[in-house]
């Protein structure tokens, strides 16, 4: 559908106008966050299929150094975007080396082991605030500060990622990387016949994928201003990541926009029903999901909208 | 010559699948390897195209020694291989799936496109060329593979049953394919349990079968050995007596 993508920017671009206010900019906010996670994640664990569960050890990285770098030396926390950024590169190569070789159910669990080391070593660490975790300025001291009292400014800098991140899914999508990682996914041995460099391919991925999940950790704590172990690298900020893409459709270039449009109201309704009695609520929305999704959609909503779409055009034509 | 194996041996733990096997190949023959089921033929071409390594023995292509080299740099040297189970690349389509092969010696995509369509044109899958490889039939993923191994432009094509399970029509077109691509120049080695196609495309042949049997197809089918272990005794001359 030709107007689908100028409907879409359009729509995300005057979403602050059509639904004013701050509770609709936050959600708007939460949705676009989300949705930078989830493509992050999407590179390596949609394209190539080796599904990170871990992924939040890079997210958590991003969302600390900027709030580190504030701590330490007084400086604005968007300074501590890009060593944020160099730190996951080099955390996603150290992990990826070992983990590579092992295919499966069995790099799920390794990228889960492997966070969650971390989120209990950063729970310990003095230097990172322990438990407690780390906070940013509790004003802004100037514009670089990127302390906004309004949620606007900062849902248009999150669209911004966001549009950095969907072009460089695209030009993957169509390179000789992308075809390689999509063959990947479908089979490592026939792939490692055709002459695909299948580890080297697979690391590269990882890190592109980190390199983007940090800069989304990084956006969420400038925003919020705080970070502790559990926002910043809890199994939950991983299991998102995977179910938003999951819900969309891993391994598509819209699929996690999809999965965040439905999931981030979905959340917030649920929590602005149960309020905070209903915490645990998420976990059963994200178990609830997944098994849906094993059952009927594994491919997700796109592929359920790929199908569905061609029938009701036609049965729009016919009426 | 373009392929020599020296003395292959596979072993997985105590259980010796492939023995001691030889396999030379001068550049623009076709060999036929044959063989009952579990004597080791998918093994042993696991180990000349760099799948698994040899327990012990040497493999050489182009006088390089390639024995630990891994499958990528068999496929990057030169030496392309289909699978017995079609391994296609199911959400894939056609083209997609050829270009990955493609790729290997055309990085942009443009130049990667352009071969896969003309490789798809000539082993006929010019009409599936948008199609996903997971709506073909077995011939179309047999073929697919063929286009998909071909577009990595191979000197040596090891074939694994590439011809297996198609009906005679099928059969007759796939036979002039690989004719083609030996045309072209490639070197081709086949496992085949069809006869026909052994007899038809081999130059020579290599038996296994406890032990390796090497010769001509015509001098291979009146071995005594071969009869009994492999193609029965339909297979003697009309009024020859046992």
């Amino acid at each position: 559908m030709k107007w689908g993508l100028p409907a879409l920017a359009a729509l995300l671009l005057f979403y602050p106008f059509i639904f004013t206010g701050p509770f609709y900019w936050d959600i708007g906010v939460a949705f676009l966050l989300a949705a930078i996670s989830a493509s992050a994640w999407n590179i390596v664990g949609g394209y190539a299929g080796q599904v990170s569960v871990g992924h939040s050890m890079f997210f958590g990285v991003g969302a600390y150094t900027p709030l580190l770098f504030y701590q330490l030396w007084g400086l604005p926390p968007v300074a501590g975007v890009p060593a944020g950024m160099l730190v996951s590169l080099c955390l996603a190569l150290a992990i990826g080396m070992p983990t590579f070789r092992l295919r499966g159910h069995y790099f799920s669990m390794a990228t889960i082991a492997v966070a969650e080391l971390i989120r209990i070593f950063v729970g310990t660490w003095e230097l990172v605030g322990a438990a407690i975790g780390l906070q940013g300025p509790a004003v802004g001291r100037a514009w670089w500060d990127l302390m906004f009292r309004s949620e606007l400014p900062y849902y248009y800098i999150f669209l911004a990622v966001l549009a950095v991140v969907l072009y460089t899914t695209f030009e993957v999508e169509r390179s000789r990387f992308g075809y390689y990682l999509r063959a990947i996914k479908a089979g490592e041995r026939a792939a490692r016949s055709l002459g695909v460099p299948v580890r080297a391919t697979k690391l590269k991925a990882l890190m592109l994928s980190a390199l983007f999940t940090s800069v989304a950790g990084s956006l969420y704590s400038i925003k919020t201003g705080f970070v502790d172990p559990e926002s910043g690298f809890g199994i939950l900020v991983s299991v998102q990541m995977v179910i938003v893409a999951a819900l969309g459709g891993a391994g598509t270039l819209f699929g996690p926009l999809i999965g965040a449009l439905i999931l981030v109201p979905l959340q917030t309704a649920t929590n602005t029903w149960f309020g905070g009695g209903g915490s645990g609520l998420t976990y059963i929305l994200y178990g609830g999901i997944i098994v849906l999704l094993a059952r009927f959609e594994p491919g997700g909503m796109h592929e359920w909208w790929q199908r569905v779409a061609p029938r009701l055009m036609r049965r729009w034509h016919a009426a | 010559m373009l392929l020599s194996a020296h003395n292959i041996s596979k072993a997985f733990g105590s259980f010796l699948a492939v023995r001691d096997a030889d396999l030379t190949v001068a550049e623009g023959e076709i060999i036929g390897l044959i063989g009952p089921n579990g004597a080791g033929k998918s093994t042993f071409f696991n180990c000349l195209a760099g799948d698994t390594a040899p327990t012990t023995g040497r493999v050489l292509f182009d006088g390089i020694d390639v024995t630990r080299s891994s499958a990528e740099a068999h496929a990057r040297a030169g030496i392309g291989r289909t699978f017995q189970v079609p391994a296609t690349f199911e959400d894939m389509t056609v083209l997609e799936n050829v270009m990955v092969g493609a790729f290997l010696r055309h990085h942009h995509r443009g130049a990667a496109r352009e071969t896969a369509l003309r490789i798809i044109e000539m082993t006929g899958l010019a009409r599936q060329t948008a199609q996903r490889a997971r709506s073909l039939g077995t011939p179309g993923r047999k073929r697919l593979e063929i286009a998909r191994v071909l577009a990595t432009e191979p000197r040596l094509m090891l074939l694994d049953e590439a011809l297996a399970g198609l009906t005679p029509t099928e059969l007759q077109q796939a036979i002039a394919l690989v004719r083609r691509i030996h045309e072209l120049g490639v070197t081709l080695v086949i496992v085949e349990h069809i006869m026909e196609v052994i007899m038809t495309l081999a130059q020579r042949v290599l038996v296994f079968n406890q032990g390796h049997v090497h010769g001509k197809p015509h001098e291979i089918v009146a071995n005594e050995m071969v009869i009994e272990a492999y193609l029965g005794r339909g297979h003697r001359r009309r009024g020859e007596t046992p």
